[in-house]
């Protein structure tokens, strides 16, 4: 379930851009000095996004060139913010151990053999991210198994199994002591939870109607052949739509000092230009922001 | 206290017509419609508060007097007021009034408990039962909510606009800028193009 909260980079400034850019591989290298080569692989655009918020309401940190294991030749300019990246590292370490889990969890044993491995090569990290963040894992193990319980008892309920995975990413701003701080945080983040549930719901809509998977859009709507009716989906498009409202208003809420055009391009473009590319069967997670597009005029969210 | 001038994010060299407009922009922001029934609305409450307290502290050294929602410069409270809008009054049961005191102070919790007491199930309850979905992020059983109380009592224009909201047609004060990705409009276009060449009968229009 990574990979959505993006930028819309043909409506980012360049020095935005490359902001984002040094945000993202100082995020990489952080994990890397944190938590070990291995844990770089654990980076993502969604953790970014965390970073970008939780260190918006201090001035920007420094940038400086640093190796990349990605890029052999020169040097990549990284974000160098220690004290901020910790928790989200740990954050991140967390997340992407249990999304190993869930994935165990899911396959049988020969197809789950690869993530026995994966679960083994991160039990480290894990451990010593757990102890920075031992009330965020707590909070990560029972959400989980909330989850599992609804999906088991195939909940037609949106609102409770996407509130299971949304309070996971509202408690990554937990530690956040002002509160000032945290409840505009906290709000912009169990709405980006939940939009990324619905968004990851419907993109997988129409391989869980072939496994026979549990999907919550399969019990709360009539699904035909994989799809939803037009009347469900603008139905289901209003719902994120109102998710991106109270996150827009939570973030004008915020004292933000530094990534102001790049937090505001995330939640008021990038989240309806994602979801929309989701509805019309375009989004390719796995896409990279980094590779140069010739069409830099794509406004239509296509580009996503 | 901040310094006024930060607050309303201008220089102190600015002119009164620039203060006006940044202080103009802030209240547009801030606003109690943008913050209604939102769990932040105590936060956008104290940022407004914060913002006339600024432009006042401003008006006052420069010795001028061009509060523009001033009549006599409480336009504090006029804005304050905004906030407690709709909780409080006009209700008809005791009950009601408690679990909107409760729903204020963001008790959900207690304001569900003594909202699944009442005897009945009118157009107020509904509304009141969207309102604590709503504040919880329960988009979906907000609106099933907000449509039931609007179609029990279809002159309340307080249900109607929280349906509004959750319906994700109402847009807070940044989101007036942004371009939605869909490609409805485009669709909308093409639909009205199609329907002025049929009119013009069918592409021989000369």
């Amino acid at each position: 379930m990574f990979g959505y909260v993006r930028p819309r980079r043909d409506l980012l400034e360049q020095s935005a851009f490359e902001s984002y850019h040094a945000a993202y591989c100082g995020l990489c290298r952080a994990l890397g000095k944190q938590y070990g080569f291995r844990a770089r692989f654990l980076v993502n655009y969604d953790m970014t996004f965390l970073y970008l918020l939780r260190s918006s309401a201090a001035p920007a940190c420094g940038v400086e060139p640093c190796r990349c294991p990605a890029k052999l030749c020169g040097r990549k300019p990284c974000a160098l913010d220690t004290e901020g990246y910790a928790p989200v590292c740990a954050c991140t370490v967390i997340l992407g151990y249990e999304k190993i889990r869930d994935n165990l969890r899911d396959e049988g044993f020969f197809k789950g053999l690869p993530y026995r491995l994966l679960r083994l090569l991160y039990r480290r990290a894990y451990r010593k991210a757990v102890a920075l963040l031992p009330d965020f894992a707590a909070l990560c193990a029972g959400q989980l198994s909330a989850l599992h319980d609804l999906e088991a008892a195939s909940s037609p309920s949106i609102d409770a199994v996407s509130d299971a995975f949304a309070r996971i990413v509202a408690g990554c701003v937990d530690d956040v002591s002002d509160p000032g701080l945290r409840r505009p945080m906290e709000q912009i983040l169990y709405h980006t939870g939940r939009f990324l549930y619905l968004a990851d719901a419907l993109d997988d809509l129409k391989d869980d109607c072939r496994k026979d998977a549990y999907n919550p859009l399969r019990y709360r709507f009539s699904v035909e052949e994989g799809s939803l009716s037009r009347e469900d989906l603008d139905y289901l498009s209003q719902l994120t739509d109102s998710s991106v409202n109270l996150a827009g208003a939570a973030l004008e809420l915020l004292p933000i000092m530094a990534y102001r055009s790049i937090l505001e391009n995330i939640v008021y473009y990038g989240f309806p230009a994602v979801f929309y590319a989701v509805k019309t069967g375009r989004f390719q997670a796995k896409e990279s922001l980094w590779k140069k597009r010739n069409d830099q005029s794509d406004h239509t969210g296509e580009t996503i | 206290m901040k310094d006024p001038y930060e607050v309303l994010g201008v220089s102190r060299t600015a002119s009164d017509n620039e203060i006006k407009t940044a202080y103009r922009e802030l209240v547009k922001k801030y606003h109690p419609d943008n913050y209604a029934n939102n769990p932040l609305a105590d936060l956008a409450s104290e940022k407004m508060k914060e913002v006339n307290e600024a432009y006042d502290a401003i008006t006052r050294s420069r010795g001028s007097n061009g509060s523009p929602y001033q009549g006599g410069g409480s336009q504090s409270n006029q804005y304050n007021y905004g906030y407690s809008y709709g909780y409080g009054s006009a209700n008809t049961g005791s009950s009601y009034a408690q679990v909107r005191a409760y729903i204020n102070a963001n008790q959900l919790d207690a304001a569900e408990s003594l909202l699944n007491t009442a005897p009945n199930r009118d157009g107020e309850w509904y509304y009141l039962k969207g309102t604590i979905a709503y504040r919880r992020g329960w988009l979906d059983e907000a609106r099933q909510h907000y449509q039931t109380a609007c179609a029990m009592v279809p002159s309340n224009y307080e249900y109607q606009n929280a349906l509004r909201t959750v319906q994700g047609g109402y847009t807070p004060y940044r989101q007036t800028n942004y371009q939605r990705s869909d490609m409805d409009d485009a669709c909308n276009i093409c639909q009205a193009l199609m329907c002025l060449n049929c009119l013009c009968g069918g592409g021989g229009c000369r």
